[in-house]
């Protein structure tokens, strides 16, 4: 056995010099063009960060690609941000230009700054979740080659965040996103009473679920359970404790979207993003209907929120019932929250628009 | 030392192993009644040693590792 | 194996760059990338995912970083029957040397499937698909080479900061140099799973959160001030020189009226106790406007995905606290809610769900934090108190 416990590199021996000299002495910075942030030091120096899409999901040679440019450009150094953008930082502005023209031969786009469409934060989906309800990495480049154009610009009122989540388990910021894509089941799981004999504990699989759906099974010579289908509302805790309870179904599984959620403290405090579009088809490879909602959203927030308004405080200011209207989403019983805090959402005034 | 990991508390939590399937070290220190610090640091050494193993079924739990 | 995924080209068309070319890059080189392209197109047609719970599988001396993963059709994908993930503990800030990238390429080259996230959304590299005999040998060329895995199951996960110091005016904390110190403490807690469920640290240098700590950490570190911003008048003047139009797009737009405009002077005026540290007009006069000297952190606790009684977005718990190492005061409170969460929590109840079942109160008293009405919106309305 080898060494265990030693924990990751130490970070100073992955900054580049400039960095390193000017840690904790930046003062200000500025946004030139989208995709590049321009930082100045007390100490005078400035760097130029030319910020890169990448899919997320890469083979190694797409890194060492990543890395031949850095070694070219950066001093051998580059990083990633929190939402998988590749960030190339260097001490001029023609090495900025160099690092563009070799990321564009690269077929990269430059931006994901300012007033525009990041990169989505997203899970793994098909490609490796057995809980996933939809896939993750399909539905990321599907919405982004059609809002491509946000991200190698800044011209919305405030930046807009997307995150898609694979399953309701949201191993992603998607509760607090401008725009959330959350895969959901809509059928019951289907029971395999031998594999719930061999493979689960039966009070550990009861105590997993929210609603209290599940029973033993109702013939004592069987040791397995059973649901009570009008109280599962598919959140699929009981898949995770118990492998022999899969909710997964072509038909029943979609996704759906949520607006509006925020994480950052400026202006408004941090919210959650709401349920508009409770079901939308699983539409492989492309989905063409989750990606025409997410346009049209998009679309009419741009052309209807004041400057930096984010769309959180956008659907707050126009108000819910506003938003519906504009975006020509129908309203269903299916928004109305019965969960735990459902009453919190019940409007308690004469106040609000026609 | 109670605080002290020794052969004794090791073949204690073995033998308590033996008899579940697996376990969470919390019950393992309140069934053999031993402060859960000291059970923590012995089922590291004991994992590092091989003997037990993780198991992953919505939450982690330990277990013997099978001969 | 599949040669044909007409689903999946599809998703080699359009300007963003496809992964589906990035799978079939790798899967010149590697069979069990080639399996796995065939195993996605296969879901593309079944709508269904293809893969199965994971059994035990790991490196010896740890319960974490290695997540298992089996096929439901191992006969038609032998290559990508087993197709384990592993987690591997990024430097803190994502920071790299080509050296250590190019070395990590050559770790998963010989060892894995050469599928790879950067990064998996808790922050982790993410080695996606190699079999039970290769995990051993690669996780010992990976701390041969420096690099060790992340959190998994029910235990610490890798802790996460943004960029902080190293390339941010704003930041009012050592967001990288504070994930390094506890990352390196804790970890036995990221290795060996023993709580009730996982638990997140995440660190943002500002209230800008750019790690979205508040909704993703149980343990959320968000730098602030505690004195006043800091103006500088020469370049507000220059803002407004320049045609910025600092009445309506910083002045109205503060949330809590905070700042007025002086037009003949063009000044800036701030009512410092009106402030409350939002970043608005930081963000929009980066220039101009700077966080205070008087700098530190507030704690939140308890942010969460819904899985199980809902999401949740952290709550202050200390409402400022200076944060300098060696971090004691932060490790000790640390540990003090671990003990409490393990001792009282059940099988996949997070510290959030915990509070609530038990009342924050009953929490601020164990951990022997006195309330301070920072710490909620507002005072209860209803008259049921156990007193």
């Amino acid at each position: 056995m080898g060494r265990t416990d030693i924990g990751p590199p130490d970070y100073q021996e992955m900054l580049p010099d400039i960095i390193k000299k000017n840690y904790g002495k930046w003062k200000y910075h500025e946004n030139p063009r989208p995709g590049v942030l321009r930082h100045v030091s007390e100490t005078g120096d400035e760097i130029y960060t030319v910020r890169v899409g990448s899919p997320r999901l890469v083979s190694i040679d797409f890194i060492r690609d990543l890395c031949d440019v850095a070694d070219k450009y950066c001093d051998g150094h580059l990083r990633f941000t929190s939402r998988y953008n590749v960030e190339f930082i260097t001490d001029s502005k023609a090495k900025a230009d160099g690092i563009m023209e070799e990321v564009k031969k690269l077929g990269l786009p430059v931006g994901g700054t300012g007033n525009g469409i990041s990169n989505i934060v997203h899970t793994q989906g098909w490609i490796h979740c057995h809980s996933a309800a939809t896939d993750a990495s399909g539905l990321v480049k599907a919405v982004m080659d059609e809002l491509y154009d946000y991200f190698t610009s800044m011209k919305l009122p405030a930046y807009v965040r997307i995150a898609v989540a694979c399953c309701i388990n949201m191993c992603g910021a998607v509760h607090c996103s401008d725009l959330a894509i959350v895969g959901v089941h809509r059928r019951p799981p289907k029971i395999d009473n031998e594999k719930v004999l061999a493979q689960c504990e039966i009070p550990t699989t009861i105590q997993s679920c929210p609603t209290g759906a599940i029973r033993r099974h109702p013939d004592p010579n069987v040791k397995s359970v059973v649901v009570r289908e009008d109280l599962c509302m598919y959140c699929a805790n009981c898949f995770t404790v118990c492998p022999a309870m899969p909710l997964a179904d072509p038909v029943g599984d979609g996704v759906a979207i949520y607006v509006g959620g925020k994480v950052s403290n400026a202006r408004k405090p941090p919210m959650f993003s709401r349920m508009v579009v409770p079901f939308l088809p699983n539409n492989p490879p492309r989905w063409p209907e989750v990606v025409d909602v997410i346009k049209k959203i998009v679309e009419v927030y741009a052309g209807s929120a004041r400057k930096y308004e984010r769309m959180g405080e956008w659907v707050e200011r126009i108000g819910w019932e506003k938003f519906f209207k504009l975006t020509g989403i129908p309203f269903t019983e299916q928004h109305i929250d019965d969960f735990t805090h459902a009453v919190e959402t019940y409007r308690t005034t004469t106040q609000f628009k026609w | 030392m109670a605080d002290e990991v020794t052969a004794e508390l090791k073949q204690k939590i073995i033998d308590y192993l033996k008899a579940v399937s697996k376990a969470k070290n919390k019950e393992v220190a309140k069934d053999i009644g031993v402060d859960k610090h000291v059970v923590d640091k012995a089922i590291a050494e004991l994992s590092k040693e091989g003997v037990i193993e993780y198991i992953y079924l919505g939450a982690s739990f330990i277990k013997l590792k099978d001969a | 194996m599949a040669d044909e995924t007409p689903l999946l080209d599809e998703l080699e068309k359009g300007p963003w760059p496809s992964y589906v070319k990035e799978i079939k890059r790798a899967a010149k080189k590697n069979k069990a990338s080639k399996d796995l392209l065939g195993i996605q197109e296969l879901s593309y047609k079944d709508r269904v995912t293809h893969w199965k719970h994971g059994g035990i599988v790991g490196v010896t001396g740890y319960g974490s970083g290695v997540i298992g993963r089996y096929c439901d059709v191992p006969e038609k994908f032998p290559n990508a029957a087993a197709f384990h993930t592993v987690r591997i503990n990024h430097p803190a800030g994502w920071f790299y040397s080509t050296k250590a990238l190019r070395k990590l390429c050559d770790i998963w080259e010989q060892y894995g499937s050469g599928m790879t996230n950067f990064h998996g959304s808790t922050g982790d590299i993410i080695f996606l698909g190699t079999t039970t005999e290769n995990l051993q040998p690669c996780f010992d060329a990976l701390t041969e080479n420096g690099f060790d895995l992340g959190g998994s199951g029910s235990a610490l996960r890798t802790i996460a900061g943004c960029v902080g110091k190293a390339r941010c005016e704003w930041s009012n904390i050592d967001t990288l140099d504070l994930v390094r110190n506890l990352t390196t403490e804790f970890q036995d807690e990221i290795h060996r799973p023993r709580w009730p469920y996982k638990f997140k640290i995440k660190a943002s240098g500002c209230p800008n959160d750019c790690v979205a700590a508040i909704a993703r950490a149980d343990f959320t570190v968000i730098g602030t001030w505690k004195d006043s911003l800091r103006i500088d008048q020469a370049a507000v003047k220059n803002y407004a020189d320049n045609g910025f139009d600092i009445k309506g797009l910083v002045i109205d737009k503060c949330p809590t009226d905070a700042l007025e405009w002086d037009e003949k002077a063009k000044e800036l005026k701030l009512r410092a106790d009106d402030c409350v540290r939002c970043m608005h007009c930081i963000n929009k006069m980066s220039k101009a406007i700077r966080p205070g000297v008087d700098t530190g952190a507030t704690i939140l606790i308890g942010g969460k995905a819904p899985i199980i009684k809902g999401a949740y977005l952290s709550w202050v718990l200390i409402p400022f606290m200076k944060i300098e190492p060696p971090y004691d005061e932060i490790k000790d409170l640390l540990r003090r809610i671990w003990d409490w969460w393990d001792e009282n929590g059940r099988t996949r109840e997070r510290l959030a769900e915990l509070i609530e079942r038990k009342g924050l109160k009953t929490f601020l008293r164990e951990m022997g934090i006195p309330p301070v009405p920072q710490m909620v919106y507002k005072p209860r309305a209803n008259p049921y108190v156990f007193f």
